[in-house]
């Protein structure tokens, strides 16, 4: 005869937490093994540089003109504007390093979960597929956001501070709003660039190789067919040139080259989509037995 | 008893390769071990039930829901994986504490059950170390924490004692033993039957994507015993030894190696051959130097019962 038990445990009489956004303890959890890593560190303080480096420019320009001088030839970091904004935000060494600190500590984000086989105890929680990307983006994301949206607004209180009057607000109303968007352009590519070379490998070096071959491959596959076509256009297989043509577009800016800036931004749009593609194949609950 | 865990006609292929065929099972509260050699459709049975993969042909549903992308139903369900599963640069109790709040715990709670699933399975001193650190009898008995941490109804442990010395064996079996006092659904898999055997009566075999037979202990045990075993003797004279034996019944087949020295004799009752053995050398006095089953293990006897 079965032996009858009775339920002896007791559940918890608490409310389990019902988060808006399920992912957040990925988030969490990503971000804090990114400051795990003692190069992250250094890099991560460094990135700041650039920001700093304009806002010095902010300040010169309102406060010190006799020191104009020094600057001679800076132009873009003195004269505050719409352009200066696009070229905080398109700036080759800004650029550079979003991706270096995305490789160093975003990286390793689906990598090291396909390394380790991580994917199935996330799966062993009350968690979609796209709770777990939306929660890796998230941290790729949350680094973005630091280098561009954060210092952008700063830029434009410390220009309103600097000067002492709203002029400059009133003649360029729409700029925080365009700060937000070249921001989101910037983050949202680079969150799912990063997602997508992070799912391609298992191994964290091979992917950090894989962020800067791919993203300078691109520009100097843009070089070689602007010498041998002689047409702008090949810019459109470059990332850094797409980003600052759309960049530019957004603070209503002439691009830098005369391709329109919409189909840049189709460009990257459609990268976008491709990296979304490959992750919904990539990132499965369990690796397929073999 | 309700069955907790149903599978109707399961069936799961990774391409031209099954993985499970056309399983129909019902798990109730309880343990109910899952017993097969490897590559048998242990995992693939587990990751199906967890609804962490789809099955190509038939369902499962875990109390009366379907498992299949419902990750709800994971609130009630604790997960341990076969294979190391971890981030190696967070803490044990770090570890613990983040997969718990994905479970849905306020920081609070999840800290306080991370330090009490800690405490279960005996790594509270090791806490705040590294898992990379970690032994590979922690590295089990942390992975089985994670899957008891949330308080779950129902326990899947695919090989849970892989890894652990004999002491950590018993302690965790008698853990989940514990579990199962509570009122709790547990299915274990395992290759090694007395380690199904120490934790439950209740045995599904399970070999090439099929249920070859579900029974208690001794219906298993029936079945191994019918399968004739083959056991070497390595002797100074083993046609002598031979001799001794051509009259018993039990014996089913006898051959001699090439090597000169080595009787393979073939029978169903394996424990009375080797009472009867040492009572032949003795008394023929012939040098033994080596005994050996080279067909008792579960595979021999998996295939033996497909033959069959």
């Amino acid at each position: 005869m079965a032996v009858i038990r009775e339920k002896g445990y007791t559940h918890w009489d608490g409310r389990l937490v019902e988060r808006r956004f399920p992912w957040s303890p990925i988030t969490r959890t990503g971000i804090l093994l990114a400051f795990r890593k003692k190069r992250f560190k250094l890099v991560f303080a460094a990135t700041f540089v650039p920001a700093f480096v304009f806002l010095v420019g902010l300040y010169i320009s309102e406060r010190l003109e006799d020191f104009k001088a020094m600057i001679q030839g800076s132009d873009r970091l003195i004269n505050i504007g719409p352009k200066y904004f696009v070229s905080y935000f398109t700036n080759d060494s800004l650029l550079f390093m979003i991706a270096l600190v995305l490789a160093l500590g975003a990286g390793g984000l689906i990598a090291d979960d396909l390394r380790h086989g991580s994917l199935q105890l996330y799966f062993a929680r009350p968690l979609g597929k796209k709770d777990y990307i939306a929660g890796k983006m998230s941290v790729a994301a949350f680094f973005v956001l630091l280098y561009t949206a954060v210092p952008g607004l700063l830029l434009v209180i410390f220009k309103l501070v600097f000067a002492g009057s709203f002029e400059f607000f009133l003649k360029y109303p729409w700029l925080p709003l365009s700060v937000l968007g070249a921001s989101l352009l910037l983050t949202v590519f680079f969150a799912f660039y990063i997602m997508l070379l992070s799912s391609v490998s298992k191994n964290n070096r091979y992917v950090f190789v894989l962020v800067f071959g791919v993203y300078y491959f691109s520009e100097i596959l843009f070089n070689i067919l602007r010498g041998v076509f002689r047409t702008p256009y090949t810019a459109l297989f470059s990332i850094p040139a797409n980003i600052k043509q759309v960049g530019a577009a957004i603070f209503g800016q002439a691009p830098p080259l005369a391709v329109p800036a919409v189909w840049s931004f189709a460009v990257l749009a459609g990268f976008c989509g491709l990296a979304a593609v490959v992750l919904d194949r990539k990132i499965r609950s369990v690796e397929v037995i073999k | 008893m309700t069955a907790v865990i149903s599978a109707v006609g399961l069936s799961k292929y990774y391409g031209n390769i099954l993985g499970l065929n056309d399983v129909t099972l019902d798990i109730e509260p309880g343990i109910t071990g899952l017993l097969g050699p490897n590559g048998a459709g242990k995992s693939t049975f587990m990751k199906l039930i967890t609804g962490q993969m789809k099955p190509n042909i038939g369902a499962v549903t875990v109390r009366g829901r379907r498992a299949w992308n419902d990750p709800g139903i994971f609130r009630g369900i604790g997960f341990c994986p076969e294979p190391d599963a971890f981030y190696e640069d967070v803490t044990g109790r770090e570890f613990l504490t983040g997969l718990l709040r994905l479970q849905g715990f306020p920081d609070a709670e999840a800290d306080e059950r991370a330090a009490r699933a800690l405490d279960v399975v005996d790594l509270a001193e090791a806490r705040d170390r590294l898992i990379r650190g970690y032994s590979r009898g922690m590295r089990q008995r942390i992975k089985f924490a994670q899957a008891v941490a949330h308080d779950p109804e129902i326990l899947i442990l695919d090989e849970p004692l892989s890894g652990l010395d004999p002491l950590g064996k018993r302690k965790l079996i008698k853990l989940i033993k514990g579990y199962r006092e509570q009122g709790r659904t547990i299915l274990v898999s395992s290759h090694v039957l007395p380690e199904i055997e120490a934790l439950t009566s209740r045995i599904v075999l399970i070999h090439q994507g099929k249920i070859l037979a579900q029974g208690d202990v001794p219906y298993i045990r029936d079945l191994i015993e019918s399968h004739p075993h083959q056991i070497s003797v390595t002797s100074s004279d083993p046609r002598a030894l031979a001799g001794r034996f051509i009259g018993d019944r039990s014996i089913q087949k006898m051959t001699f190696g090439e090597d000169g020295r080595t009787l393979v004799v073939e029978t169903h009752k394996r424990d009375e051959f080797f009472g009867r053995l040492t009572q032949a050398v003795l008394a023929a006095g012939i040098e033994v130097d080596e005994v050996s089953s080279p067909d008792d293990n579960l595979q021999s006897v998996f295939e033996y019962l497909v033959e069959k």
